[in-house]
């Protein structure tokens, strides 16, 4: 693909990890002829690997696509204690956004859900916020104008 | 057949289901939930075709049946849980800007939206064949979770239509606020080529207006 650098938590990386041995051996077992495992329906169901059971052209796809981001990841890692007070991947963010409370945890594109605060560090807003600190005012001006005040930063 | 012209004509019901969003905001005969899926769909085409890798069928038939849930979920906002006992103008006003909730809430809200909108898939591809029932409800799975390149893509494409919708509305009705979207763009949108198209929009709506609040 374009080399690009998927920046990940340990727990995706496992679970990425899983979900590709899991579909490789899928994979070897329909080139085999042999029946796909039954899996049970559920809302944690990774809904690409009941799908694959029919189709193999997405299989192939979504396999590759793992292994590129295998091939490319890099850990977030929560920085030293002295860095501690500085917004980067893996901050959880407490926020004023123009006087309303908010807080975003700032996470790679993968991980990124913005319906549960979990903004991508490739986003807008997540690129303005990274690298500032407890006390800066954020603004993210074009074209309607919105502050960012920073309140506090944690890492997990 | 009989099964498929039923589905057809649930589906039908798309077309008079108005965007809830543009209600709220007092827009007079606003979009459908079809009008909306129609340009959803075209974009995804369009726009997906400038990325590398990108499955276009997948995204496409993504892009058809991420709202057709509706039929029986209606359409749900971010403000709905705000809404009880305010007048029309607080309502109005309460969408000026985006809504913000505490981490619990949000979680609670997500899944009560995902709970409600997968049993009316269900309901409506029930009498589907089971591979068309299952193809439907893992490409809406795939959208809901944003699990494959194709999923995250459609997720931002379909608030990127939702976008575009926002500022031709702005345009026709300038007392229509424009701050909730673009703050809901900014801290949603990452895909480089929706980026670039979000700066066409602005590049177009706002040359003649500047910081436009």
């Amino acid at each position: 693909m374009d080399g690009k650098i998927f920046y990940i938590t340990k727990t995706k990386l496992q679970e990425l990890n899983k979900e590709y041995v899991e579909l490789l051996d899928l994979e070897r077992k329909k080139a085999l002829g042999q029946e796909a495992p039954k899996i049970l329906e559920s809302e944690d169901l990774n809904p690409e690997f009941v799908s694959f059971q029919e189709d193999v052209g997405f299989l192939r796809s979504r396999i590759d696509e793992l292994k590129n981001i295998l091939e490319h990841h890099e850990l977030i890692k929560k920085p030293a204690k002295d860095k501690q007070n500085i917004v980067t991947l893996g901050s959880k963010v407490k926020i004023d956004v123009d006087g309303q409370k908010d807080e975003f945890v700032i996470v790679g594109t993968l991980e990124a859900n913005p319906a549960l605060g979990k903004i991508s560090n490739e986003s807008p807003v997540g690129r303005a916020l990274l690298g500032h600190k407890v006390g800066d005012e954020v603004v993210v001006s074009s074209p309607i104008k919105t502050t960012y005040k920073i309140k506090n930063i944690k890492f997990d | 057949m009989d099964k498929l012209l039923n589905f057809f004509t649930e589906i039908g019901k798309l077309k008079d289901l108005k965007r809830k969003g543009w209600v709220l905001r007092g827009i007079k005969d606003p979009e459908s939930v079809a009008d909306h899926i129609f340009r959803a769909t075209l974009m995804a085409w369009v726009l997906g075709r400038r990325k590398h890798g990108l499955n276009i069928e997948k995204v496409m038939k993504m892009a058809l049946i991420h709202d057709i849930c509706e039929v029986y979920a209606g359409d749900t906002t971010q403000y709905d849980s705000l809404l009880a006992h305010k007048s029309k103008k607080e309502i109005e006003k309460l969408t000026h800007s985006w809504p913000r909730f505490s981490d619990s809430e949000r979680k609670k809200l997500s899944l009560q939206k995902f709970k409600k909108e997968k049993k009316a898939l269900e309901k409506l591809t029930k009498n589907l064949s089971h591979d068309l029932g299952k193809e439907m409800m893992d490409l809406w799975m795939d959208y809901e979770n944003g699990k494959t390149k194709e999923g995250r893509f459609f997720k931002q494409m379909d608030r990127l239509e939702n976008f575009l919708q926002a500022t031709e509305y702005w345009k026709k009705h300038k007392s229509l606020s424009q701050k909730s979207w673009w703050d809901q763009a900014r801290e949603s949108f990452d895909d480089p080529v929706l980026l670039e198209f979000m700066g066409r929009i602005d590049k177009q709506f706002h040359t003649q207006t500047k910081k436009r609040k």
